[in-house]
């Protein structure tokens, strides 16, 4: 089962998408992986958030920036909470390491990958195209990019869901 | 009571909220008010107590890119948590797009 939550910046994804994966993994064997580098103030001031939030929660933690495809989990588990595809991307585009102009093909694989290690996989997303601004190419590139990964994860998704404010909305499913 | 109206620039929500809620009054542009709160070095979440009772509309920010300039991407966060924080202790919210509103709470 996968589940795609979207939202803009301090939407309420995080906490929408951990109690998501509470009610789809009950039994408390859930895997929280981490793709934010931990690369300046704010990425750290949004890692302690997170941390702080599955706190209690029964969460164990792997942090992994590239290669998810090829990332196996210690064992299998009921649910596995993935934060976040547009910083997966961004890493898969743009780190010396990444999979470079093969990078979204690179996130699609690696959730493929997550999702035969669990029951549940929900994998939390980004709003990023509602701007209206033109971006240089590199940029722009990544936007296409992110919103490919958006199409096809939502197409064969089981529910999508929007935070908006803190309030989720279901888009499908 | 409070009520919430969020979307992007220029969809009609200022003028959903004077034909709905015509008792309330009326505060526009929350995403300006936290820009220049900032600005003067003040912390934008404190202004949730004077918003209660009050008909709110502010512009979704959060849905581009992220800025590469720290205040920039300052000014999205506190928006949008503060955003969270009034949509849970609002009555209702809406979200307007091109003059159509839907109610999400």
């Amino acid at each position: 089962m996968l589940i795609l939550v979207t939202g803009g910046a301090a939407s309420g994804k995080s906490v929408h998408a951990e109690r998501l994966l509470c009610e789809a993994a009950p039994r408390g064997e859930r895997l929280y992986v981490a793709a934010m580098q931990p690369f300046g103030e704010a990425a750290q001031r949004r890692i302690a958030r997170h941390r702080e939030l599955r706190k209690g929660k029964g969460f164990e933690t792997a942090e992994r920036y590239t290669g998810l495809a090829q990332f196996i989990p210690p064992r299998r588990f009921e649910g596995i909470l993935l934060e976040c595809l547009s910083n997966l991307l961004a890493n898969e585009m743009f780190s010396p390491d990444g999979a470079g102009e093969a990078a979204a093909g690179a996130v699609m694989d690696g959730v493929s990958a997550l999702e035969a290690h669990c029951g549940t996989l929900v994998a939390v997303t980004n709003e990023i195209f509602l701007d209206g601004v033109a971006y240089p190419e590199e940029t722009a590139r990544y936007i296409r990019a992110l919103a490919e990964v958006n199409r096809a994860l939502a197409g064969r998704a089981d529910a999508v869901y929007e935070s908006v404010c803190g309030i989720l909305c279901q888009i499908k499913g | 009571m409070t009520v919430l109206i969020v979307g992007g620039a220029y969809q009609g929500k200022a003028a959903f909220a004077k034909k709905q809620y015509p008792e309330l009054p009326l505060v526009c542009n929350l995403h300006q008010k936290v820009r220049e709160t900032l600005e003067t070095g003040g912390d934008p979440q404190a202004l949730l107590p004077e918003l209660l009772g009050k008909a709110v509309t502010c512009d979704e920010i959060g849905c581009g890119v992220v800025p590469i300039e720290p205040f920039e991407e300052r000014w999205r966060e506190e928006t949008g948590r503060l955003c969270c924080a009034l949509a849970a202790r609002a009555d209702a919210v809406y979200r307007v797009w091109a003059c159509i509103p839907q109610k999400i709470k």
